[in-house]
């Protein structure tokens, strides 16, 4: 067992390797780089003034060497101007856009981004057990046909647009300040009662918005497999035993249907991290999905790099995980492996 | 810097600072890089910003009141202010508090945030507008943490500025007098930065020698505008206020160049800067402090620590209204006033009479969201003309106002066919003239108008607006009518006769004539206004084609001279005067999407691109450098005529409509912030030259706003 996992870190690090490679080529493919960009910026806006000091700026972090080079800067397999430093060494890089090195830039948001897509994927599971739980036992009912719609609804109304919308109204309706985390007011103020009250109030929208799209899907895939395992003849002849109905449900069918999100998790860990990227946009949020989108598009590369690669580690490290708790949970898979 | 003496008064930096360096003011950037923010030298906000009877310095009509004045933060929290108080009576600055400032203003400290013995006094009622109170907030958005920097342009603190009637007058200056090729400034006995220390000639000695003339700093040399004939000026400091720059000749760029939206600042810090300057400390030491930063040399740390236009570093003096309280990154920015600031109104309070700016950061969509929400007391930049209904909407429920501000600029949309192109075949077609006013004559400007301008433009050629005293209408008219049946005339006069089986024109050498025009996609109405003139030009025999592409990708592809055509805005200096350069009507400008290549010849002196061969353009040429060569107004006057009229007569640029709405958001109980008045990037530094110093709260706003 313990050999079968280090197997699996050497093949993790060496993906990793191959990726960073990947994102790096990404990143590098369109025309010209920061700088040729920052430099079209300004002399449309007209501040030609400022052209020769980002000029400045940007060579002196290597951006006119060959992109072969900066690659192995980066990753720290090649000595930059201050010796070794990259990704191997844990120096996340320098971000042109702040002027800063990546760790400071992305460090808070990173917090941020954690809890609301952890809130989101609560919410998700919260709701969509029960929900699939009661349809399925109930098919056919009008209580499983309004659970399908509203589920239907969630999955095909676009997430932007409720968010646009229900921002709108909560400011109407609550006075709530609309996007961002905690009212703007309080920014860059300690953590204090009054601004946690009002996290918690702006955490709302986002959750729904992030999380009812997703509870939509779980709710049918849910509702699909346990419609399977109900009609198995295990489940049959529980009942026929005289097993409560409830426990005749949880015990064995539940269980079953459970696999698929238990093999899911390798994909949900970086889902928490990138997941709320076009939501994150419009409500305005300050966590790591706009800042990715930014360094993109501005190709401020290892900023990008950085992000692209973090979750590339959670997907490797989410898919471990899933693999390991797949062998704890389901004996069919432990006793195939033998 | 005679005056100045080291101090070491304040244990707090005494105590982190064992290095000489460390007890000149501002001296420590290294050893305060780790610091909170708001540490370093403040103006004590929380008083007076709410208080009805305001006292300030510079107000010497109520002695003795005890009011906090501006004063150094010296370590102690901003919260803590009656500690402060206590800490600042402690060092026997009690009498300070309790008299006028200006009456002794010699026994200050050498670094005391305080007004210029000789301020700038504002006669506001003069102008039309309401002498005010000081004290409160000011709330604006912004679409990125970068964007604090415009408060650099429209807080419109220049050396020499425009006023609202574009005319150029010394600011922060106290005189400039100019004879030929000779400019002497003159500096405010007693002008402070903002920590407090003395505004000298040495800070305009240290700019030339040691930042422009310093080849880790500027590769390059001093900018354009200081060299005449490629020659630099002597520069002489006589005296601590004096400046003065000589060339040979005149140099009718140089001040129009202090005066632009982007100060280029040819004054810096120098007290604050010299501490990491390798000719003032040592290249050993300066690059050691840079790598204790993680920045590659000291001329990277320099460069960062030097930030009178981004305003990112809070510890770096200036002398503009506001000062930057926070470092990035961050989504909330806050700016505290200037205690030094020069400009005092007639009643003796210092100007900017609004205490703070806060700058809140939210995505480009959320703008006008916001904004109809009432988050912002002033807003501007990130609204355009299609945003008007929604902003309409909420004014009442959240009590402010839209104003709608024409925007000067040429043209909304311009097409400029590109005479420099590699291709013969377009080329020879661009170059001529009947080519180009047949492409203009076609155009039903009325049309785009309506669609996109609400009808509310004005149609004609991309060239100055009337507010311009160098307008006269036949400019916007000319060449620029509808007449699709002239237009088809041209065109087969040009020889492009033949047509294929669609009813298109064929070029001479059989080819379609499909002509295909590249924008930027970054205004989303240049590429509206190409899907009609598609449809206008398809009656007259030609295919349009729109490319929108990414805004690098169109600047290469134009520099190689791969372009045949691109929309862009018009006219940037939309309302000139005599004495504003006209380099953007010839190839003296750097890029022009008409001719690339020839621009890129002038600028490399004749390296790269080509020569420009067309007799009418060597003339604007020419005319640029006639108008270099004057400092009379009369005749820089008829020069930019002759040039707009050699713009209107050869249709280089192809114009439509001009006129949009800027709507400028302002709270109802801000007062001095006109309903109407120009807006553009140059030369009013968009709402710059309207003077945000000279906003205040209505009392009754104030309490408004710090309630929200």
């Amino acid at each position: 067992m313990i050999v079968a996992i280090l197997r699996r870190v050497v093949t993790m690090a060496l993906t990793l390797l191959v990726i960073s490679a990947l994102v790096f080529v990404i990143i590098k493919l369109p025309p010209g780089d920061y700088l040729t960009n920052r430099i079209m910026e300004l002399r449309a806006t007209g501040e030609a003034g400022s052209v020769a000091k980002a000029e400045l700026l940007i060579r002196q972090y290597g951006l006119d060497r060959p992109v072969w080079q900066q690659y192995l800067m980066w990753v720290g397999l090649m000595p930059g101007p201050v010796g070794f430093s990259g990704l191997l060494q844990g120096d996340w890089g320098w971000s042109f856009e702040y002027d800063k090195p990546v760790a400071d830039v992305v460090g808070d948001a990173l917090w941020l981004t954690l809890l609301i897509n952890l809130t989101a994927v609560i919410f998700v599971h919260l709701v969509a057990i029960p929900a699939a739980i009661y349809s399925a036992t109930h098919r056919h009912t009008v209580g499983d046909a309004v659970v399908t719609l509203l589920g239907y609804v969630g999955l095909a109304v676009p997430g932007f647009l409720l968010a646009l919308i229900l921002l709108f109204y909560a400011n109407r309706w609550f006075d709530l300040s609309i996007g961002g985390l905690y009212d703007s007011a309080l920014t860059n103020q300690p953590w204090t009662w009054t601004k946690i009250r009002s996290l918690l109030a702006h955490l709302v929208v986002p959750t729904l918005v992030i999380g009812l799209g997703g509870t939509a899907a779980m709710i049918r895939r849910m509702r699909a497999n346990l419609l399977d395992e109900l009609a198995k003849p295990y489940t049959v002849t529980a009942r026929a035993k005289g097993l409560p109905p409830m426990r005749a449900l949880l015990k064995y069918p539940f269980r079953m249907s459970l696999n698929p999100f238990v093999a899911d998790i390798g994909n949900l860990l970086p889902h928490l991290v990138s997941g709320s990227v076009l939501v994150s946009l419009v409500l305005s949020l300050p966590t790591v999905g706009p800042l990715l989108l930014d360094a993109l598009r501005s190709q401020d590369q290892f900023m990008a790099g950085f992000i692209l690669m973090f979750v590339a580690g959670l997907t490797l490290v989410g898919m471990l995980i899933s693999d390991l708790t797949l062998v704890w949970l389901d004996p069919r898979i432990r006793m195939g492996a033998r | 810097m005679s005056d100045f003496k080291p101090r070491g008064g304040f244990p707090a930096h005494a105590g982190e600072r064992p290095d000489s360096a460390a007890f000149e003011r501002g001296a420590g950037p290294l050893s305060r890089a780790g610091e909170g923010q708001g540490e370093g030298f403040a103006c004590s906000g929380e008083t007076w910003s709410l208080t009805p009877t305001l006292f300030r310095p510079g107000e010497g009509a109520r002695p003795g009141r005890h009011e906090p004045t501006c004063e150094h933060d010296s370590g102690v929290g901003r919260e803590s202010g009656v500690s402060r108080r206590a800490l600042i009576a402690g060092l026997g600055a009690a009498a300070l508090l309790s008299r006028p400032r200006h009456a002794f203003a010699d026994t200050l400290p050498a670094d005391s945030p305080a007004p210029p013995e000789k301020p700038f006094v504002i006669d506001l009622a003069a102008r039309g507008r309401r002498t005010g109170t000081a004290g409160g907030t000011i709330r604006t958005l912004i679409a990125k943490a970068r964007d604090v920097r415009y408060l650099s342009v429209y807080g419109y603190t220049r050396l020499v500025g425009y006023d609202a009637a574009l005319q150029l007058r010394p600011d922060l200056l106290e005189r400039v007098d100019v004879a030929g090729g000779v400019f002497t400034f003159t500096l405010r006995q007693g002008h402070r930065w903002s920590d407090g220390h003395p505004f000298t000639s040495e800070d305009f000695r240290y700019y030339w020698e040691d930042v422009a003339n310093e080849k880790a700093l500027s590769p390059e040399g001093p900018p354009a505008f200081f060299l005449v004939d490629g020659k630099p000026p002597t520069v002489a400091f006589p005296d601590p206020v004096t400046i003065r720059y000589s060339w040979d000749r005149p140099n009718p760029m140089f001040l129009p160049a202090l005066a632009a939206p982007r100060d280029p600042l040819i004054y810096r810090p120098a007290h604050y800067l010299k501490t990491v300057h390798a000719r003032y400390i040592g290249k050993e030491a300066a690059d050691a402090k840079a790598k204790a930063l993680k920045l590659r040399g000291w001329a990277a740390l320099h460069n960062r620590l030097d930030d009178n236009y981004e305003l990112n570093n809070p510890d770096c003096p200036t002398l503009q209204g506001w000062v930057p309280r926070t470092r990035s990154p961050a989504t909330r920015f806050r700016f505290e006033r200037n205690c030094s600031y020069h400009r005092v109104d007639t009643a003796g309070t210092q100007l900017p009479y609004v205490d703070t700016i806060v700058m809140d950061v939210a995505s480009q969509g959320l703008l006008v969201a916001k904004t109809n929400a009432g988050e912002a007391d002033l807003m501007f930049r990130g609204l355009s003309m299609p945003d008007i209904p929604s902003l309409k909407e909420g004014e009442t429920a959240h009590r402010y106002r839209t104003n709608l501000w024409p925007v000067a600029r040429g043209s909304e949309i311009a097409l400029y066919p590109n005479l420099t192109t590699q291709d013969p075949g377009w080329r020879a077609l661009n170059r001529d003239v009947r080519y180009r006013q047949a492409l203009s004559l076609a155009i039903d400007r009325r049309t785009l108008n309506n669609t996109l301008l609400f009808g509310l433009g004005t149609e004609g050629n991309d060239t100055i607006v009337s507010d311009s005293p160098l307008f006269s209408p036949e400019l916007r008219t000319l060449n620029a009518g509808y007449d699709p049946a002239q237009a088809s005339r041209l065109l087969d006069a040009v020889g492009l006769t033949r047509r294929d089986g669609s009813g298109m024109r064929l070029m001479p050498d059989g080819r379609a004539l499909e002509l295909v025009v590249e924008s930027d996609g970054e205004a989303e109405m240049v590429l509206d206004a190409l899907l009609l003139i598609t449809e206008f030009w398809r009656e007259v025999g030609i295919r349009l084609v729109t490319k929108p592409q990414e805004r690098t990708n169109l600047h290469r592809r134009s520099i190689g001279g791969m372009t045949v055509m691109v929309a862009a805005q018009g006219l940037d200096l939309a309302v000139p005067t005599a004495i504003m350069p006209p380099t953007e009507l010839s190839p003296a400008q750097p890029e022009h999407y008409s001719w690339p290549l020839w621009s890129a010849n002038v600028e490399s002196r004749g390296k790269t691109g080509e020569p420009c061969d067309v007799p009418e353009v060597q003339h604007l040429l020419e005319l640029d450098r006639q108008w270099r060569h004057t400092d009379d107004a009369e005749q820089q006057a008829a020069i930019w005529r002759e040039m707009l009229m050699n713009h209107a007569q050869n249709t280089w640029v192809i114009g439509t409509v001009a006129g949009a709405l800027q709507p400028v958001v302002g709270a109802d109980r801000l007062v001095n912030l006109p309903e109407r008045a120009l807006y553009a990037w140059d030369p009013t530094a968009l709402i710059g030259v309207q003077r945000l110093d000279e906003v205040f709260w209505d009392k009754a706003a104030d309490t408004r706003a710090e309630a929200k």
